[in-house]
């Protein structure tokens, strides 16, 4: 139990961290997404806008300076993590080595699992639009011992799952079709049975339809009212409710600055 | 620097001005007369003189005035306290620079009789209207002055203890000086009694009342003086001007004691501030425990760099009213931020934990918590937590902790 002395860090122009969508303020958020998203700071991480961060932002020349030396070296890639975490402070020596086993196991991962934690990691974060493009990377990963049907099913899941979240529906459907082909998964069908009667433009084709029985509808069904009774009991909800019941005024000021919210999330997001 | 340095010793009866190494001192009343047909103002002796004449009114009591937010009105124009002050004081401060022919003031020195940080502010204030930079102005309390004045002095003045009598107008109080040796750095320590004994100056004119007042004065001396060894003993105040009525507490004082009559004190204490550090950025060759300065030394334990250290946010000898400490932590599985209260004189601990009430719930150190302290007075320090959440990564709550300590 301790309390950790910030350093003063003065930013003004905050880093942006593409693969996260936000913006880092301090090196404590600096490392701490080091030590918690190792898959997305493996790859490319290090780069002259990084530097000129550290420099410019973060007052730490001399460790901007320790990564150039190490960019021109060309040594271990994850050494340069390594160093800005030691750098910054905020985690302990033990924690670093710890850091240094994660990585190291993850750089043992087939390619493939890599990438495709990466993205599952991107999902997790709700950065939707660049995991799907991971995801269609590895659609056209040629087939092999790991890379097989059962893999292929799951990134297609994983597709159709992204466009659901970024409402599109279609592409959503498409996904899902391909998946359930190559592993005819239940809960791959229930997602299409669920998309064709939110969507009317969405129609299962008489193959998929003839293998829903009316005891799998039933049950489908009553999740699907399970979730819609949740959706509408959710906080947002009753937000919306109220910002419906108040005076115009406040209510067009209220929409405005929803929508605007929303906007930011979806732009966010995709 | 080559520019004037001022010590001031400002109180609502009169004004005492010294320079560093200048045997002058000016005493003017804390006055203001404003000439009822022209746009023409007049401090001191001369604002008594215009106002004896008729053609002034006269303001007095200017800081009690400037303190209580009050108003003048002189030549159906409304003046606020604080205005009156300025005037005042912008007046006041020409006689040194037209004395020493300096026009640049650099470093001046207000000692006041009670130091309050509205005070504080307001002369800043006055001084920086004025056209002198803000870090060329120190406000400091009595005793302060009176530990500067004494320490000026040959060694053999400040051994043991220092004693002082201070009779003005208004009050009678007796000040107490020790020198700590033997830690880091000396500590001075200063105290004061106001005492019920005063009694008012104008007893002094007859012999029967100067008599009363020099028994009064004798039994106050032998009680607060009793059992302790003195290197010193001084005498200020307008009571003591003149101490022919005085005999029976000079024979008391003068006994295995050296003791001298010094009037101007404060302000030539202040002075000696002023001339100790001109540029008004380094710190002070010695720890001063006073009326203004903190009594104890408040610190955190903290992990820096990987090793736990010890912060001090405030410490002993520090002027109060003008410290604020702001400083950023995390917790790391810590629910809490603890200070640890450290005396000045006994060197006793004593931990203050304030819970994070109310802050969110977050994985483990990603809540920034800033940790303000001020101080309301010597005894008084008051902690404000707030949670500055983790950048974009935990926005923060705005979720704040006040709460006033008692030192």
């Amino acid at each position: 139990m301790s309390l950790l002395l910030c350093r003063q860090e003065h930013v003004k122009r905050p880093y942006f961290m593409e693969a996260m969508g936000v913006h880092l303020y301090s090196s404590q958020e600096l490392s701490y997404v080091i030590y918690n998203h190792p898959l997305l700071v493996l790859e490319g991480f290090v780069d002259e806008r990084l530097l000129t961060f550290l420099r410019e932002e973060l007052n730490q020349g001399f460790l901007a300076l320790k990564l150039e030396r190490w960019m021109k070296n060309g040594d271990n890639p994850d050494e340069a993590l390594l160093i800005i975490l030691q750098e910054c402070d905020y985690y302990s020596m033990s924690e670093v080595g710890r850091f240094r086993q994660m990585t190291a196991s993850l750089r043992k991962k087939h390619p493939a699992d890599f990438k495709r934690m990466k993205a599952d990691e991107l999902f997790s974060l709700r950065q939707y639009g660049r995991a799907v493009e991971l995801y269609q990377e590895l659609l056209a990963y040629p087939p092999g011992e790991y890379v097989d049907d059962l893999f292929f099913a799951k990134i297609w899941n994983n597709l159709g799952s992204c466009y659901g979240r970024m409402f599109q529906t279609e592409k959503a459907f498409e996904a899902f079709e391909n998946s359930y082909r190559k592993m005819e998964q239940d809960e791959v069908l229930e997602r299409l049975y669920h998309l064709s009667r939110i969507d009317e433009r969405l129609v299962l084709s008489d193959e998929l339809a003839g293998e829903i029985t009316e005891q799998k509808k039933k049950t489908w069904n009553q999740r699907m009212e399970k979730a819609r009774e949740k959706a509408r009991g959710a906080e947002q909800m009753k937000e919306l409710e109220a910002l419906f019941h108040q005076d115009p005024v406040k209510r067009l000021e209220g929409e405005a600055e929803l929508v605007y919210r929303w906007k930011q999330e979806y732009r966010n997001m995709a | 620097m080559d520019g004037l340095l001022v010590g001031i010793d400002l109180c609502d009866e009169y004004t005492q001005m010294s320079c560093p190494d200048e045997e002058k001192t000016w005493t003017i009343p804390t006055v203001i007369c404003r000439n009822k047909n022209v746009d023409e103002w007049y401090v001191g002796e001369e604002a008594y003189a215009h106002t004896l004449k008729g053609d002034g009114i006269i303001v007095d009591k200017l800081v009690n005035l400037a303190m209580r937010d009050g108003t003048a009105t002189l030549g159906e124009v409304r003046y606020g306290g604080k205005e009156l002050l300025y005037l005042y004081l912008e007046r006041v401060i020409k006689l040194p620079k037209e004395e020493y022919k300096k026009e640049e003031i650099g470093q001046v020195v207000f000692a006041v009789k009670k130091l309050e940080p509205k005070l504080n502010h307001m002369l800043r204030e006055c001084m920086v209207r004025m056209g002198i930079p803000e870090e060329r102005v120190q406000v400091i309390s009595h005793s302060e002055g009176f530990i500067y004045y004494i320490l000026s002095q040959k060694k053999e003045i400040w051994n043991n203890t220092v004693g002082m009598f201070d009779l003005a107008e208004v009050g009678l109080r007796y000040y107490e000086m020790k020198v700590q040796r033997g830690m880091k750095k000396i500590t001075v320590v200063a105290e004061y009694e106001d005492l019920e004994e005063w009694f008012n100056l104008d007893i002094l004119k007859s012999p029967s009342g100067g008599r009363l007042a020099d028994k009064i004065l004798t039994a106050c001396a032998e009680r607060m003086m009793a059992r302790k060894a003195y290197s010193s003993v001084f005498l200020t105040g307008k009571g003591f001007s003149n101490q022919d009525w005085a005999k029976g507490l000079m024979k008391f004082l003068c006994t295995k004691r050296k003791v001298f009559m010094e009037q101007g004190l404060f302000a030539r204490g202040a002075a000696c501030r002023a001339a100790e550090d001109p540029e008004g950025k380094s710190s002070s060759p010695f720890t001063c425990i006073c009326d203004g300065r903190l009594k104890t030394t408040v610190s955190m334990n903290v992990l820096h760099r990987g090793q736990e250290t010890n912060v001090t946010v405030a410490a002993a000898g520090d002027c109060w009213y003008d410290r604020v400490s702001v400083i950023d932590v995390i917790p790391d599985r810590q629910k809490t931020v603890d200070f640890i209260v450290t005396s000045a004189d006994s060197k006793k601990k004593r931990m203050i934990s304030i819970p994070l009430e109310g802050f969110p719930k977050r994985p483990d150190r990603t809540t920034r918590v800033q940790i303000r302290i001020l101080f309301l007075d010597e005894r008084t320090m008051e902690v404000t937590l707030q949670d500055r959440g983790f950048g974009e990564l935990f926005p923060a709550s705005g979720v704040q902790i006040r709460q006033e300590v008692m030192l």
